[in-house]
């Protein structure tokens, strides 16, 4: 863990993200995992303040929660955003009524995200806004460990061993990969892999089988195991023992 | 205007029954009166030709060349009557040449009209110069060889008289009439409606709780009974939705509490015990777990609940059914190989329906998921598509070979939360809402859901939907299509549900 945390504060450190939410114990587990992901995190729980804060000092995104006292997410989007302030925002919304999305997207909103969801998934979104626009080049090969993974002959190996996967499986592995050390929920994995609109109870079995299977494909004989779940959040692809 | 209008039925009915029953006599009597009126007219016509032939005789020229009038005419029966007509005489050249003393200075008409009197007598009505209404008869005739007109007038004022005589008589006693007719009206309508307010009184009583007490149907085969009827069937129906409702709400709570209940009891116990940084995680992802279940429960009881309101709009598409189950069973394979359970998909390739994808979709891997999770290891499965012939909709039966359903929980299988085995369903993760939602999603496209039971063992579910059309390429393809097989079936088994399909 504490090298996870090393791992990424060379890749976050410095970044400023502002929180809006009112909610004070998600407020703090927010911005505690936040932290811990080495992003400097600034607290408001009202509108006004959020408001302020985000007028006043400079910030790299900005999580707004929708529902506010005072002041609504959705309305500090919109000053904000005639202000002039076009850091990126992640809107947190607790009705997934398709009117709402709009309504944000329409107010300048660069994402949305339902409550509840899973940290993972926030953190993962937070990522890919601080990410967009930023020119990358395009990954053509993967590895972690003594995992390779080369995206453009499609195949697997560990250590002198290829593994033969499905083309499922491949995309899943694929997916973890790119999640270097971060950890993926059932969430993401559904929406971003198996492309499904709706998460259902059958799709979470269908994930834990795929991932019984690529975990005895990629670990079974080898050291040290990659595969790891983490019980009740996700999955996630580490060298090291949780 | 609304001042005037009576406050209730009652008295609304009476006054319409009084005003049309006034129309109605007043109608009658102006009627009668003219009848009487026309009668005593047309009996005075005959009079009138009577006297004209009568006069005809009586009169001729004097000496003088002076028309006069005979009165002693012996023959006939009352020459004397004659000076009371009202008498004039044309000449053919229309100079006047008798005209009697009743009449003064007054005329019966002008000069002779052209054709007045040529052919046998004609009739009509004049009003004098003095304003008296008159009824004229005249008449042709050829007196000592010069060609005269005969009038004979006889004043209709007798007939007027008489006639307002009897319409004033009869008018006088109507409001007595209507006054009886207006009291007899109020109390048959009030006796009618007296039901009503019975009726009104008992359904006062009714509220939410006392959903269960009816209106007693007095005959019913009238308007009342006919009521009543749709009364007590529309409080039926409610008491039905409350207490679905009543229920629902009963089994939210209970399902809802279970995975706090578990979240609360693992977190208090692991808080309890001293135990190595292993077991506090342990104790977190079993909370997040629950709390991941608890999430799960809530996003399909919102969708339930949107689905109910009528707030899902369907985005439908032409689906070819076939590829579109394969597709979508293919999700789920990895369920199925995990069992050594093998998923044959077969059917019309032809079918086509309009179907919002998604929720087919949802509808197909709920089903096929339910068969997965209900049949043993190694038990083929097997989905068909179909088309009936009888009435147009598209068929996907899925059966399995699982323990079957018992009869007394087939109908209950589609009810939210219902469980035919309790423990082993929650533990395999369902929520117990996969079958509410499919049926609703079958019904959402104007389909059906149902469930059938053969003795032999299995389930069978099957979904219609109206179907959309066929692809016009005709291709039967009755070759089994496997999508995936893990451990191999045993071939007898798989011809066993194949043959178990087609009857």
């Amino acid at each position: 863990m504490r090298l996870a945390a090393k791992v990424t504060s060379k890749r976050n450190g410095g970044l400023r993200i502002l929180l809006v939410e009112d909610e004070q114990k998600v407020a703090k587990a927010l911005q505690e995992g936040l932290e811990a992901e080495s992003y400097s995190v600034t607290l408001a729980h009202t509108g006004e303040d959020g408001f302020f804060r985000i007028s006043s000092e400079p910030f790299d995104l900005a999580v707004l929660d929708v529902m506010l006292p005072g002041r609504s997410g959705i309305e500090i989007l919109s000053a904000m955003r005639r202000q002039g302030i076009k850091i990126p925002v992640l809107l947190l919304t607790a009705k997934d009524a398709i009117e709402d999305r709009v309504l944000g997207l329409d107010a300048g909103a660069d994402d949305y995200l339902v409550k509840p969801f899973a940290f993972p998934e926030l953190s993962a979104r937070i990522r890919a806004l601080l990410r967009r626009g930023k020119s990358e080049a395009a990954v053509v090969a993967l590895s972690m460990a003594d995992l390779q993974m080369d995206l453009l002959g499609r195949t697997v190996t560990r250590g002198a061993t290829t593994l033969d996967l499905t083309a499922r499986e491949f995309e899943l592995l694929e997916y973890l990969l790119l999640h270097n050390g971060q950890v993926v929920s059932r969430e993401m994995l559904a929406r971003d892999v198996w492309r499904e609109t709706a998460r259902h109870t059958p799709l979470d079995n269908v994930i834990d089988v795929h991932i019984a299977r690529i975990r005895r494909k990629v670990d079974d004989g080898f050291s040290p195991k990659l595969v790891h779940t983490v019980r009740g959040v996700g999955f996630v692809l580490k060298a090291e023992r949780l | 205007m609304n001042a005037l209008q009576p406050r209730n039925v009652r008295a609304r009915l009476t006054a319409w029954y009084v005003a049309v029953l006034a129309g109605v006599l007043l109608l009658y009597v102006g009627g009668a009166s003219a009848l009487v009126f026309f009668q005593l007219r047309s009996e005075l016509d005959r009079f009138g030709i009577d006297d004209l032939e009568t006069i005809e005789g009586l009169l001729s020229f004097g000496a003088d060349g002076k028309l006069a009038l005979h009165s002693d005419y012996h023959d006939h029966p009352y020459p004397a009557n004659m000076q009371d007509r009202l008498l004039e005489v044309w000449s053919g050249d229309a100079s006047l040449l008798y005209r009697n003393e009743l009449l003064g200075n007054r005329v019966l008409g002008e000069k002779p009209e052209t054709g007045e009197g040529a052919e046998g007598y004609s009739i009509r009505s004049i009003r004098m110069s003095d304003g008296t209404p008159a009824r004229v008869v005249s008449k042709k005739h050829l007196l000592d060889g010069q060609p005269t007109l005969i009038r004979v007038g006889y004043s209709e004022e007798p007939l007027w008289q008489h006639f307002w005589q009897i319409a004033i008589g009869m008018i006088a006693g109507l409001p007595l009439a209507l006054g009886l007719a207006g009291m007899g009206g109020y109390f048959l309508a009030r006796h009618s409606l007296s039901p009503i307010e019975r009726m009104a009184r008992r359904v006062n009583e009714i509220n939410a709780e006392r959903l269960s007490a009816r209106l007693v149907v007095e005959n019913p085969d009238d308007e009342l009974g006919v009521l009543a009827k749709a009364f007590n069937e529309t409080l039926a129906r409610l008491e039905g939705s409350f207490e679905q409702l009543r229920r629902f709400t009963s089994d939210a709570s209970h399902e809802l509490r279970t995975p706090l209940t578990a979240i609360r009891s693992v977190g208090e116990v692991g808080l309890q015990k001293q135990g190595a940084i292993e077991d506090y995680r342990e104790t977190i992802g079993s909370m997040l777990e629950e709390a991941g279940r608890l999430s799960h429960l809530v996003d399909s009881l919102l969708m339930i609940a949107r689905a109910e309101s009528g707030q899902v709009r369907l985005v439908r598409t032409t689906i070819s059914l076939l590829p579109f189950v394969r597709e979508t069973a293919s999700v789920l394979d990895v369920l199925a190989e995990e069992k050594g359970q093998h998923v044959s998909i077969r059917g019309d390739e032809t079918v086509q329906v309009q179907a919002d994808g998604a929720i087919l979709r949802q509808v197909l891997i709920n089903l096929l998921d339910n068969a997965i999770k209900y049949s043993p290891s190694g038990a083929p499965i097997s989905m068909r598509v179909s088309m009936s012939s009888d009435d147009q909709m598209a068929a996907v039966g899925i059966a399995d070979n699982g323990p079957g359903i018992p009869p007394e929980h087939r109908k209950k299988i589609f009810d939210r939360f219902y469980r035919v085995d309790e423990g082993r369903s929650r533990e395999a993760g369902g929520t117990g809402l996969g079958l509410a939602i499919a049926k609703w999603g079958a019904e959402a496209h104007g389909g059906q859901l149902d469930l059938q039971c053969p003795a032999a063992g299995g389930c069978i579910f099957r979904l219609r939907l109206p179907v959309a059309g066929r692809t016009s390429v005709k291709i039967r393809s009755e070759a089994l299509t496997a999508v995936q097989v893990h451990s191999e079936a045993p071939t007898d088994t798989l011809q066993a549900s194949v043959v178990f399909f087609r009857h």
